[in-house]
């Protein structure tokens, strides 16, 4: 998957075309909105979302997704608006212009990569009704949790946890995306929240059992795969 | 210009004074002058029914009857001063036996009215010149024949008299306005003068000398209530802005401290080389800071927000235990780790936005998930009062002093200096809870009871 990010910041540039190429994206970078829709624009790019920043030198954000939007090459093409400005008409503009989402700054990484997944509805969602990650086996419609051979009694809370990290299996998912897929806690609580949601779906889940399958990663969220025996 | 004298109050009670005074001047004097007028007729009327009485006298004495055909004017001359005096005799059979009248007056002759009689008998006419006239008629025996007798007199000077003195008196009421105009406006400026000094007063106070006040000593008790509500208002505004540059000192202390462990520990580790665990530790760590960081910024813009009401609520109901439950369960695994319980209880709607409301309990329970005993219980609670629901937070924990209760939701307001622990609080919690409490027209309140501490939140019901 190939992704065009327009953004004019030297720093923020660098990590996000550094970060999205280790999450398995081709990336392109550009500083201004010019460079950024000659690329869009050139079939040959294959681009198939831009991460775009509002606030560029000479053509801004706005006049970019506008540019993008008119030309019939790139009408469809998905848009995710990076801003510092979370002011109402500000992310009201920016959908009215066609922009699929946006993302106010600061954002946690993860959260950037789970929204670029979810808008190339290619990510790794896995929406099968039986999912199996090494021995744990979570039958989603009758709610039933099993690794191995013993079956594992869980809250409502906890099997919707595990059912998450479960079905975005590899993906690093950031606490506040988390909090409102599981709680429908749409802002900014307090994490230790999550953090202790996390650590009793553990005792059930991995404690007594081998390999462990959730994750901390620091400062970045959690994630439920099996990792090579090395680092465990 | 013109707006300022509309609006200019001692030209307003200036312009109503010499109104006042002029109006008062005016009546009296035309009182005085009707009353002059009054007397001058009445004497008038009486001198002329006692010319009468001379005339019927006269008539009564011997000889009277020759006398008339003789020398007429006898009897007119017999009035000294009076020579205006008309007089006319008129025998029973209508015939006219004398007329004195020689400028040739025309007047009306009214009915006779005796041998005496009353001021009621006089009518009045108009003389050529246009003089208002008087005139009588009365009966007296001439040699033994009934003769009526006509006495009639026209008053030209006095009308011009009349016309001086009224002038007179308009001269005077007019002078006395006058009168009246300078004295207001001396007076006015004068009585105003407290006014200008509260004015300049005022424009004296600036940002830094919120804490100076008006005066009250010595000024007029009608603008006591202005001057005390003008320096309330001064004290309100020194409060707030005390508050905001207290606020300002609070945030950059508040930011100094994550930055200064970002700033030492990135240093520190940058000065040797270490391991990649090393590393990865110190990122982590700088992540958790900025994170922090982050939602302090995301708080402070929330509370500028709500401050200028940009705040945009969608307002729906709901049931509050419903809400109650849902934040319980969220929280319920961070509870367990402490060993603390969290119940629900009661029932009531509650009219919010639903993301506000979620993010005001999720700071109540934050908090007392924090500051709660080990082992004790949280308590939700939901009421449905009168135009009102209330939702409450109930735990115990280390009692908190009552001289901090009433600032706990004050922004980076720490009961506890020690206990802000570097994880999750940023300090601003309950001073976003009091934000959205206020922009949904409710309230926030707290109350303590001993290791009991209970936040309670008022929405109101529309």
């Amino acid at each position: 998957m190939s992704i065009l990010v327009i953004e004019d910041e030297p720093k923020t540039g660098d990590y996000l075309q550094r970060g999205l190429a280790e999450s398995g994206f081709a990336v392109r970078l550009v500083r201004n909105g010019r460079d950024g829709l000659a690329i869009a624009f050139d079939d040959d790019n294959a681009i198939d979302l831009i991460v775009l920043d509002v606030m560029l030198p000479r053509m801004d954000g706005w006049q970019v997704l506008e540019a993008l939007r008119a030309n019939p090459a790139t009408a469809q093409m998905p848009v995710l608006f990076l801003t510092a400005r979370d002011e109402v008409h500000d992310r009201v503009r920016g959908l009215e212009l066609g922009a699929d989402d946006y993302l106010v700054k600061p954002f946690a990484f993860a959260e950037l990569v789970a929204r670029i997944r979810t808008l190339l509805r290619r990510g790794p969602v896995r929406e099968d009704a039986l999912i199996r990650i090494a021995d744990l086996e979570i039958d989603v419609f009758r709610r039933r949790v099993r690794r191995g051979a013993v079956t594992i009694p869980l809250t409502a809370q906890e099997f919707a946890l595990l059912h998450l990290l479960a079905q975005r299996e590899g993906q690093v998912l950031s606490r506040s995306l988390i909090a409102s897929h599981v709680w429908d806690m749409n802002f900014d609580s307090d994490t230790n929240v999550i953090d202790a949601a996390v650590r009793r779906l553990r005792r059930k889940i991995d404690d007594p059992f081998e390999p462990k399958l959730i994750h901390t990663r620091r400062g970045m969220g959690y994630v439920c795969e099996v990792q090579p025996a090395a680092a465990a | 210009m013109k707006g300022r004298l509309r609006h200019s109050l001692a030209l307003r009670i200036g312009v109503m004074f010499v109104l006042v005074v002029a109006l008062a001047a005016a009546g009296l004097g035309t009182y005085l002058y009707r009353a002059f007028v009054a007397e001058i007729e009445r004497r008038d009327d009486i001198q002329l029914l006692g010319k009468l009485r001379q005339v019927q006298i006269l008539l009564g004495r011997p000889g009277a009857a020759d006398l008339l055909h003789d020398r007429p004017e006898f009897f007119r001359d017999t009035m000294s001063g009076q020579e205006n005096s008309l007089v006319r005799f008129v025998a029973a059979d209508g015939a006219v036996l004398a007329d004195i009248n020689a400028s040739g007056e025309r007047y009306p002759v009214p009915p006779s009215a005796g041998p005496a009689p009353q001021r009621s008998a006089i009518a009045g006419w108009t003389s050529r010149a246009g003089d208002p006239g008087r005139v009588v008629a009365g009966s007296a025996r001439l040699d033994g024949s009934q003769v009526t007798v006509v006495v009639a007199r026209a008053y030209g000077e006095r009308s011009a008299m009349f016309a001086g003195y009224r002038a007179r008196i308009a001269a005077a009421a007019a002078v006395s306005a006058l009168a009246a105009a300078l004295l207001a406006a001396l007076v006015l400026r004068r009585g105003l003068r407290p006014l200008r000094v509260v004015a300049e007063h005022a424009a004296l106070v600036r940002p830094g000398t919120l804490a100076q006040r008006l005066a009250v000593e010595g000024a007029p008790s009608e603008l006591l209530p202005l001057i005390d509500a003008f320096n309330e208002m001064l004290a309100r505004l020194q409060e707030g802005y005390a508050r905001l540059s207290g606020f300002s000192a609070d945030l950059a202390h508040e930011f100094r401290t994550p930055v200064a462990n970002l700033l030492g520990q990135s240093q520190v580790m940058l000065a040797q080389t270490r391991t990649a665990a090393d590393y990865e530790q110190l990122i982590a760590s700088n992540i958790e800071e900025l994170e922090r960081l982050a939602r302090m910024i995301d708080s402070m813009l929330f509370l500028a927000r709500a401050g200028q009401d940009e705040v945009v609520l969608a307002r729906q109901p709901r049931d509050a235990l419903d809400e109650l439950r849902k934040m319980a369960d969220f929280f319920e695994s961070m509870a367990e780790e402490r060993g603390l319980r969290v119940t629900c209880a009661g029932e009531g709607t509650v009219l919010a936005d639903p993301a506000l409301l979620r993010r005001a309990l999720a700071n109540l329970l934050s908090n007392a998930v924090r500051h709660a005993d080990a082992g004790s219980t949280i308590a939700l609670r939901a009421s449905q009062g009168a135009g009102v629901t209330e939702l409450s937070v109930a735990n115990d924990g280390t009692p908190v002093a009552p001289a901090h209760l009433a600032h706990l939701f004050e922004r980076f307001y720490r009961a506890d200096s020690a206990r802000s622990d570097a994880q999750g609080s940023t300090g601003l919690g309950l001073s976003i809870v009091r934000a959205i409490m206020d922009l949904h027209g409710g309230s926030a309140a707290v109350h303590a009871d001993g290791a009991r501490i209970c936040f309670t939140l008022a929405f109101p019901d529309r």
